[in-house]
């Protein structure tokens, strides 16, 4: 025991160290040090029908700094004229973003510089309001060893036409975890959409941690697309959270394609009036990988509008587990919550559960849901190879018959062409070891 | 020319229990490219048994005997690869398949054939397309559609014809392609049939009607009763039947068949 105690005592003073060497503001080194005390007493989140507490998510607690490889961004479409954040490990790479965005207030800066030069948003906003610190060791262990992010503020009244895309490389070259964090602010009125690419650059075993916060203001419009692909030895967790405030609209597109363990939770806070939020997931899993992922909506707010609509592709020996999961606050009334939640195995080893789950506590809403697991529909295939399509073709052909209904509903083009572009790629893999 | 056999074939299927069938007691079968063969026969015969066990469902067992196209044995051949070989199966209920649409799917298919460097141009698909939809009286429409989804009986059917047409099989097998039907959407099927006949095109229409024979004129037809062919003859058999009925054959042959229209 007493051991343990001088662990943590000698973990805290490690964590303070690196933090001032870092040159990170006192009110941010103090509030590590109270979630590394928080570590201590809260467990695990709770996952329902999925358990992950044996995946090595959070080995590594010693907070260190290093520059990585700039070419480990290299090969990246190139940028035209647009909006662009790329970071490498910790290492910001390049931050494009056009003179009358910036004149008009538009921040966007890596995390720690936030901290430094921002320090009233993001003293109020990192960890305080979408998410808290102390919900449970994971979010602590976000605080405590956080070690790169984005920032970015879009002010009242701005609408930004162009997508705003972040590149987010994981550098595992080296032994460490990414424990990242975008922030995202949209104040009142604002109107913008960012599209998210998560990749992994070398073969260590490393957790990711990547959280993803999101205040949208009254009145806003915001758009969040996520192209997950980490790599095959990162184990990761994706919490990714927004809060609607009155009249907001904000929207989720997310493809995951990692090629390890994941375990995503993704929820949408409908506090104020009138709110409504689409809540896309695509999910692929191939090899022996284990996807569970939780999509949460929750109608605090009367009249306010959250879908959710979620479909899974497995191959091999895979596991995907999709929780969907409609909470309707009491005093919400004139709530709609919808949701649909479908996995296809392509295998007989594969295992697949969709598994919606409904908390209503409020008698004057709508609310349905839709959920099937099912194998691959032997007719249609049978039917594609009677025209001399080969059987891999065919399969694929099905599976993106099979998403079509998320993917096509996503408003950017680039985005559901990269998505399908990643799909197609691991539908390959996966068909490659059949 | 192409050759397709049927030498002696035997087919079971698996039913519930895990208790077999056999449904195919010994067909025999020769036809070449040039020639439209009609099998008619009563239903629950075997007739569309035959045709799914030629394309290779695998929910059909070949217990026995051979299926050859052009000397070669298909039985150990996948699906897809019948297909590219030659063989085209017009369905009875042909998949939905969302997401994917008929333009999409037609030219995956064409392309199926043709090797890796060599892939259909957009010009040249697009123009082969115009000229069948023209002649199958469809709209443009239809290929921007999902495939097969929504789609009416009779739609589905003209995409059959649409498919076997852009394909350019050796050997078409037509599983009940009229069943289902008005006269107009028939005559629009057999234009599309007709239109292919040549020495490089041989079909095997399977029929419960006489009627589509009527359109579509058959050098040779075949009569199946219990999983055989009992009798073969030139059209005029067709028309026999249409007036006679098959319990009249099977009298005149002597034999012991039930004929599960007999309850009619």
């Amino acid at each position: 025991m007493k051991s343990a105690v001088q662990d943590y005592e000698a973990i805290k003073t490690a964590v303070r160290t690196a933090a001032n060497a870092h040159g990170e503001p006192q009110w941010f080194v103090d509030r590590r040090l109270a979630a590394i005390d928080a570590m201590q007493e809260l467990a695990l989140p709770e996952m329902q029908r999925y358990d992950f507490h044996r995946w090595p998510l959070m080995g590594n607690v010693e907070l260190s700094f290093r520059d990585s490889d700039k070419h480990l961004a290299d090969g990246l479409p190139k940028a035209t004229n647009q909006i662009r954040f790329v970071q490498v490990g910790q290492t910001t790479v390049a931050v494009n973003l056009p003179a009358d965005l910036a004149d008009q207030g538009v921040i966007l800066t890596d995390i720690f510089s936030a901290f430094r030069n921002h320090a009233d948003l993001a003293k109020k906003y990192f960890m305080t309001q979408v998410t808290q610190y102390n919900e449970n060791k994971l979010t602590a262990y976000q605080q405590a060893f956080l070690n790169a992010g984005i920032f970015l503020y879009v002010p009242k009244g701005v609408e930004i036409k162009q997508p705003i895309e972040a590149y987010l490389i994981q550098d595992s070259t080296v032994k460490q975890a990414m424990v990242s964090h975008v922030l995202i602010i949209a104040e009142e009125n604002s109107q913008f959409s960012f599209i998210q690419h998560l990749t992994t650059r070398g073969d260590e075993a490393n957790a990711a941690h990547c959280m993803v916060e999101v205040v949208s203001g009254t009145n806003s419009h915001v758009h969040f697309s996520s192209v997950d692909e980490l790599g095959a030895n990162t184990y990761s967790f994706l919490h990714r959270r927004a809060n609607l405030a009155n009249d907001a609209r904000f929207d989720w597109a997310i493809g995951i394609a990692n090629d390890q363990n994941t375990l995503g939770d993704i929820t949408s806070e409908l506090i104020g009036e009138g709110s409504h939020s689409e809540s896309k997931v695509v999910a692929i899993t191939t090899g022996k990988q284990s996807n569970g992922l939780n999509n949460r909506v929750v109608n605090r707010g009367k009249h306010t509008t959250a879908n959710i609509s979620q479909r899974g592709v497995l191959l091999e020996k895979s596991e995907l587990v999709f929780n969907g999961i409609g909470n309707i606050i009491h005093g919400a009334s004139g709530a709609n919550a919808e949701q649909e939640n479908r996995v296809l195995m392509m295998s007989h080893e594969a295992h697949g559960d969709a598994n919606p789950i409904l908390l209503i506590d409020e008698d004057d809403v709508i609310a349905g849901h839709a959920a099937s697991a099912g194998q691959v529909d032997q007719n249609q295939l049978y039917y594609l190879m009677s025209r001399g399509i080969d059987k891999e073709l065919a399969q694929r052909l099905v599976i993106r018959g099979f998403l079509g209904p998320v993917l096509e509903e996503i408003p950017l083009k680039e985005v559901r062409r990269e998505m399908i572009g990643v799909i197609e790629r691991k539908l390959k893999d996966g068909q490659h070891f059949e | 020319m192409a050759t397709l056999e049927v030498k002696d074939l035997h087919v079971s299927v698996k039913e519930e229990k895990s208790q077999t069938r056999e449904i195919l007691k010994g067909v025999n079968l020769s036809m070449k490219t040039g020639e439209i063969h009609a099998i008619m026969g009563p239903n629950g015969t075997g007739k569309s048994t035959l045709a799914q066990t030629i394309m290779g469902n695998s929910a059909y067992h070949v217990t026995q005997g051979d299926i050859l196209l052009n000397g070669e044995s298909l039985l150990e051949m996948p699906v897809d690869e019948r297909a590219r070989k030659g063989l085209f199966l017009g369905m009875q209920y042909p998949a939905e398949i969302k997401g994917v649409t008929n333009a999409e799917f037609l030219r995956a298919a064409i392309n199926a054939r043709r090797p890796e460097d060599d892939q259909i141009s957009v010009m040249a698909f697009l123009k082969e397309l115009d000229k069948n939809l023209d002649l199958l009286d469809m709209s443009k429409e239809m290929t921007e559609r999902y495939l097969n989804e929504d789609f009416s009986g009779g739609e589905k059917k003209r995409n059959e014809i649409l498919q076997l047409l852009m394909i350019k099989p050796s050997f078409a097998l037509l599983d009940e392609i009229d069943s289902g039907l008005d006269i107009d959407a028939l005559q629009v099927v057999a234009k599309g049939v007709n239109s292919m006949r040549g020495d490089d095109f041989g079909s095997l229409i399977i029929t419960h009607y006489q009627r589509l024979l009527n359109y579509i004129v058959p050098d040779v037809v075949h009569v199946m009763m219990d999983g055989r062919i009992v009798k073969s003859g030139d059209a005029e058999l067709a028309k026999k039947l249409e007036n006679e009925g098959y319990a009249g054959l099977r009298d005149e042959l002597g034999l012991k068949v039930n004929l599960v229209d007999d309850n009619r």
